[in-house]
């Protein structure tokens, strides 16, 4: 039974690669400029270089090979070059993508840490001052506009205050070498005498934007934790074993959270999508040096394949973490493994 | 003299009136509604009203601050910016564009989403489960950089960006449309409709569609707020509205320089754009609870 | 890998954080933090013109054979001790420093000191299309718009510490153009390893010269680091290394310096001058500075090719609005490209002033009295000569909209609009020159010369052969009345021909704060910070 679920959503999951693969090789031709610059990023191609180029892309041929060989060299790692720097896309995005990554799995934990204690507490004092109080404050996170939020943060706790610094991942006067790509991971695997100065300085850089990332996931982690939890309190089960002489907390925590907090596993997965679009914000305004950043710098400097091998990696991150969430939310839910 | 009541009568509400009846108490929610009707009155006729020409740059009144300080002029309430233009006409001028705009890319998106929604609801099989995934790949991709993707393709510009933003609301719509559709498909009286006579498009149009128009009206909502989140957001990031449109993203990145000399600047247009979201979401939250408190009665 | 200490540590780190202190101090790690506006567009500063990159890289990596004294602009001996020049004017000869070392990185160990053949192969590379260097750049914009392949016959070793330059014709400029940044000197041993290995790019990527600082590490849009030169040939570097941060965005580079991210940061927004010299962590240096910052029409479209409407355009432009604005009163209305402190300067009779009558008349005689549509080029970043490009093309946009001209503001991210403008795509561009020496030959020349329109440093892509008449002629000579004379012909002629409009002279001003000593300005060429030292 769980085979055949895996098997359905594996060649479901197929299916989302094929159609994103064809929206990737349709914008070669929908960005402007000359399409032999679209397709291998060189600059400036001589007439000899043309020719040969011609016959490997198969531009003579119809789309359809054209694609197949498409298909073949993402699969190859052999990735259009980038406008502006000539370095092979993949390349740079491997680089840039754990700092995203890290960025945004401390905002999620921070918003899980927060967030969910938040909502069962707005949900067990329903309708009280708390949780009306709970409830307005992730109204008011979830309209905040994220940019801005970030800007007071920073005129609040850096300018004013002094307590952080405004931008980057890690002071420039610590040498760390680039490891994993992990921050945190990379000082601890460095042996430098300055470590635990560099550790505390990388964690006071990721403070201020893993606060503002995880604003917008906790208000929805709490508003969602809320109504599932309600909803599960209100079942007949719950009053039954109140009945039977349970604590409240026994209650909770034993029949109450497991279901309630299902559905929540499922709604990360969705909200990832919208994760990173605010990962992509934070990261322009923290200048984070993750991905996002590096996607919309391309697009001032019209770098037309990066932003395509951008599209592809971040899409094929987003179907990763969906799928993973979807496993999970499955595993852990009977009911709806009957697909 | 007192009415007598000589037989049972029921006095039934219509729909739309009990709502009101759950949405009214709600006082935030109610305030959030005074908000949107104000902010779309002058999204409507702002360019008759401006105190001044948004676009008409003094260079005598740089960075002028807001009246209710010392240095302030009545006749700028909220100041200038760095280039002379009156703070509050721009303000005034952005709700058009930030807000006016969302709510057509809302309506557009809408629209689409329900043509292609019920194509996809009323069909079965095959076709309808390669709709459905073709759809997950339009949500995978986030909004921001698919918006990256049109003005990549289509130039910078604010009109490009109502396309992105358009585009990426599409699949949340379709989405919910159809599985709306499909819930109304599984109710008795549209097997009686059946039973009866009425062929799909019948169906779709006498019974459907009036039942599920409510939860248009709340995806609506929640589909506004993001709008104008990331119109502002584009502006903001400069591949949205460019100078010397007043949009207030935009208007934020242009004064971000003047930051420290004249915060308001950069503070005003921000608080704007967090209170229409703000009322959106009171709005759109009263509107749950009132339908859910609606059912229940 | 046993993760609990790993989380104990983050915990904790997260727990005492409201107890830290304001910067991340440290007593282990020392270094200069200087917060750039763009990534450079290579290491080697012979293929390059913008200032951006010349500050990231010039004065740091390399040296050149004579330097320029920043008080009097008179030229001084660097890696060149003495020098000797022909009575006919047409050949040069070095007397070299001796036992100045080059750079030891982890991709290179030189053998030797630099010789003459280091010299001979760096000028050499520019010269010769046979040398296997030579193709390994696109192109040497500034010699080119100088015309140096023309003018230099052969660069020879004349023995171990002496060279000769043989010229064409005599040049007045010629050793002012040996001062500026652009003709820093290379390792010609490094070349033949690079030669050898097949790796010629690297030449301008990995660099070696035998500047302060030697090359350690380049994060492309995010960071260079620089270690410093143990054997530096001038004086013992205090810095042990120079971190060059890459922030574009004028407010975060102002918010990194007073967070004390940043020790330095150039040019900064002159609207926060005052409140930063009113702060008694910062230091603001001024200086007037050989600048100028003009707006430069494409001639060859139309109907820029049209002189009444280049006048026309020039009329319309309220330059002392621009003064206000965007400069914050700390600059002086350009009427021509030179600025008033360079000694080629006279006061221009035919100013032309703010007078939109006159522009509306001129364009109707052009034959566009219902006027027409037009782009403007802003720059993305602050220059010295512009401190806001986009807020300057809105006003002026204005300005054109009195006149019945729509235009529109066009811009990218600066190394994509430098690419761009060298293609000829603009209608016209807001951008500027900064002096690299003291001749007005380094003004006149790079930026309207015919040979300049080619190499791509002319942004007016105006090319007429009286005016280039006037400068060789210029050249010819070394009385300075004389040439004098001949410049001031050229300004009469490029004001009555109006292919850029000059806009301002800026003064020059840096921030850094009060722990940094030994930074001063340098009003020709990139930063230095050879004698910068850093109290803790």
């Amino acid at each position: 039974m769980m085979l055949h679920y895996l098997l359905r959503r594996l060649f479901l999951l197929a299916f989302v690669f094929v159609a994103l693969t064809i929206f990737a090789f349709s914008l070669n031709y929908l960005f402007p400029g000359d399409v032999l610059s679209n397709f291998t990023g060189l600059r400036y191609i001589s007439p000899e270089q043309e020719t040969a180029l011609r016959r490997i892309l198969g531009l003579d041929q119809s789309y359809l090979q054209q694609y197949i060989y498409f298909v073949r060299r993402i699969l190859d790692g052999q990735w259009a070059l980038s406008f502006s720097s000539q370095q092979n896309v993949l390349t740079e995005i491997l680089l840039v993508m754990p700092a995203t990554l890290e960025l945004a799995s401390y905002a999620l934990l921070l918003s899980m840490l927060l967030g969910i204690p938040l909502g069962i507490l707005a949900a067990v004092r329903k309708d009280k001052w708390l949780d009306k109080l709970i409830s307005a404050l992730a109204l008011v996170g979830y309209s905040l506009p994220v940019f801005w939020w970030a800007l007071l943060l920073i005129m609040l706790f850096s300018l004013t205050l002094g307590l952080l610094p405004t931008s980057g991942r890690l002071s420039l006067l610590y040498e760390i070498d680039h490891v994993t790509g992990f921050m945190l991971v990379d000082i601890l695997l460095s042996d430098v005498s300055y470590q635990q100065a560099a550790l505390k300085d990388a964690i006071r850089h990721l403070l201020l934007p893993a606060v503002v990332l995880a604003t917008y996931p906790t208000t929805v982690m709490i508003r969602f934790t809320r109504d599932s939890m309600v909803e599960v309190l209100e079942q007949n089960y719950i009053k039954t074993a109140r009945a039977k002489g349970l604590t409240r907390l026994q209650v909770l925590f034993t029949h109450g959270l497991r279901n309630a907090l299902l559905p929540v596993t499922r709604q990360i997965g969705l909200q990832f999508s919208a994760l990173i679009t605010l990962a992509m914000i934070t990261e322009v305004i923290f200048s984070w040096p993750g991905i996002g950043r590096w996607l919309i710098d391309s697009i001032y400097q019209r770098n037309f394949p990066a932003i395509q091998g951008g599209v592809l990696a971040v899409s094929c991150l987003v179907i990763v973490v969906n799928m993973l969430t979807e496993i999970l939310h499955t595993l852990f839910n009977p009911l709806a493994r009957r697909f | 003299m007192k009415k007598i009541r000589l037989y049972y009568e029921e006095h039934n509400k219509g729909p739309m009136k009990l709502l009101w009846q759950h949405f009214a108490p709600q006082h935030f929610a109610f305030f959030g509604l005074i908000a949107l009707l104000v902010l779309v009155s002058l999204a409507l006729i702002t360019p008759v009203l401006t105190p001044h020409d948004p676009y008409l740059q003094n260079s005598q009144l740089l960075l002028l601050a807001p009246s209710w300080q010392e240095s302030g002029l009545v006749s700028y309430p909220l100041g200038t910016d760095d280039l002379g233009r009156d703070l509050m006409s721009r303000l005034m001028l952005g709700t058009s564009y930030t807000f006016g705009l969302a709510i057509l890319a809302v309506l557009g998106s809408l629209l689409i989403g329900l043509i292609l929604g019920c194509l996809s609801g009323m069909s079965k099989g095959v076709k309808s489960s390669i709709f459905n995934h073709l759809l997950d790949l339009a949500l995978t991709i986030p909004s921001l950089l698919l918006a990256i993707v049109i003005v990549a393709v289509l130039g910078p510009g604010l009109i490009n960006t109502i396309w992105a933003i358009m585009l990426a609301l599409l699949p949340q719509f379709v989405h919910g449309i159809r599985n709306a559709i499909m819930q109304q498909l599984k109710l008795d009286y549209v097997t009686a409709y059946r039973l009866d006579g009425a062929n799909n498009r019948q169906l779709l149009f006498s019974v459907i569609l009036p039942n599920i128009w409510e939860q248009l009206v709340l995806m609506g909502t929640m589909a506004l707020s993001t709008a104008v989140l990331d119109i502002a957001a584009l502006g903001f990031l400069g591949i949205g509205a460019q100078s010397p449109t007043p949009e207030w993203g935009s208007m934020i990145a242009d004064s971000l320089d003047a930051i420290y000399l004249a915060p308001w600047t950069v503070a005003l247009p921000g608080l704007l754009i967090f209170t229409t979201v703000l009322a959106i979401n009171l709005v759109g939250d009263g509107l749950r609870v009132a339908m859910k408190k609606r059912r229940e009665n | 890998m046993n993760y609990y200490p790993h989380l104990l540590t983050l915990l904790c780190g997260s727990l005492w954080l409201s107890g830290c202190d304001t910067a991340p101090q440290s007593t282990a790690v020392q270094g200069l933090v200087y917060c750039a506006e763009g990534s450079p567009e290579s290491f080697n500063p012979q293929l390059v013109t913008s200032g951006t990159t010349i500050d990231a890289i010039s004065q740091h990596l390399y040296d050149r054979l004579l330097d320029i004294d920043p008080d009097t602009g008179n030229l001084l001996p660097a890696l060149a001790s003495s020098w000797h020049v022909s009575p006919d004017g047409l050949s040069y000869r070095f007397r070299l420093k001796n036992n100045v070392e080059f750079h030891h990185t982890g991709y290179f160990q030189p053998s030797r000191p630099f010789t003459a053949e280091d010299v001979v192969f760096t000028f050499e590379r520019v010269l010769s299309v046979a040398n296997p260097f030579h193709h390994a750049a696109a192109e040497y914009p500034y010699f080119d718009s100088v015309d140096w392949r023309q003018l230099v016959k052969r660069v020879t070793a004349v023995s171990e510490h002496e060279v000769e330059f043989v010229l064409t014709r005599p040049d007045s400029s010629f050793l002012s153009t040996l001062a500026t940044d652009f003709a820093a000197i290379l390792s010609a041993e490094y070349a033949a390893q690079l030669q050898q290995q097949g790796h010629l790019e690297q030449l301008d990527q990995l660099p070696v010269g035998t500047g302060p600082f030697y090359f350690r590490h380049y994060q492309k849009d995010v960071m260079i680091r620089y270690y410093r030169h143990p054997n530096y040939w001038r004086q013992q570097v205090q810095l042990p290394q120079l971190l060059i941060d890459i922030v574009p965005d004028n407010t975060k580079r102002l918010a990194k310096l007073l967070t004390k991210e940043c020790d330095v940061a150039p040019i900064p927004r002159l609207a926060e001058l005052s409140l930063l010299s009113k702060k008694p962590d910062f230091v603001v240096d001024a200086q007037t500075s050989m600048n100028v910052g003009y707006w430069a029409f494409n001639t060859q479209k139309p109907p820029f090719n049209q002189v009444k409407v280049r006048q026309a355009l020039a009329y319309a432009i309220n330059k002392q609005n621009i003064l206000q604005a965007v400069y914050f009163g700390q600059a002086q209305v350009a009427d021509s490209l030179l600025p008033p402190t360079s000694w080629a300067y006279q006061q221009n009779r035919q100013i032309q002033g703010y007078d939109p009558a006159k522009a509306r008349q001129l364009l109707a005689e052009a034959g566009y009295s219902q006027g027409f549509q037009m782009d403007i080029w802003a720059m993305p970043v602050q220059r010295l000569y512009n401190p806001n490009a986009l807020k300057m093309a809105e006003l002026m946009q204005a300005d054109l909209a009195q006149v019945g001209i729509k235009s529109k503001i066009v811009s990218y991210e600066w190394n994509t609009f430098r690419r761009k403008l060298r293609l000829g795509e603009h209608d016209s561009v807001l951008i500027g020159w900064s002096a690299d020496s003291a001749d007005p030959d380094n003004f006149l020349r790079p930026l309207l010369s015919c040979a300049a329109a080619v190499s791509g440093s002319n942004r007016a892509n105006w090319c007429d052969p009286l005016y280039d008449d006037l400068l060789a002629k210029a050249v010819l000579t070394t009385d300075i009345t004389v040439r004098r004379g001949f410049y001031q012909a050229a300004q009469q002629y490029q004001s009555e021909q109006m292919p850029l409009v000059p806009i301002a002279h800026s003064k020059r001003f840096q921030v850094h704060n009060s722990k940094v000593s030994g930074i001063k300005i340098n009003p020709y060429g990139g930063i230095s910070f050879a004698n910068a030292g850093k109290v803790l």
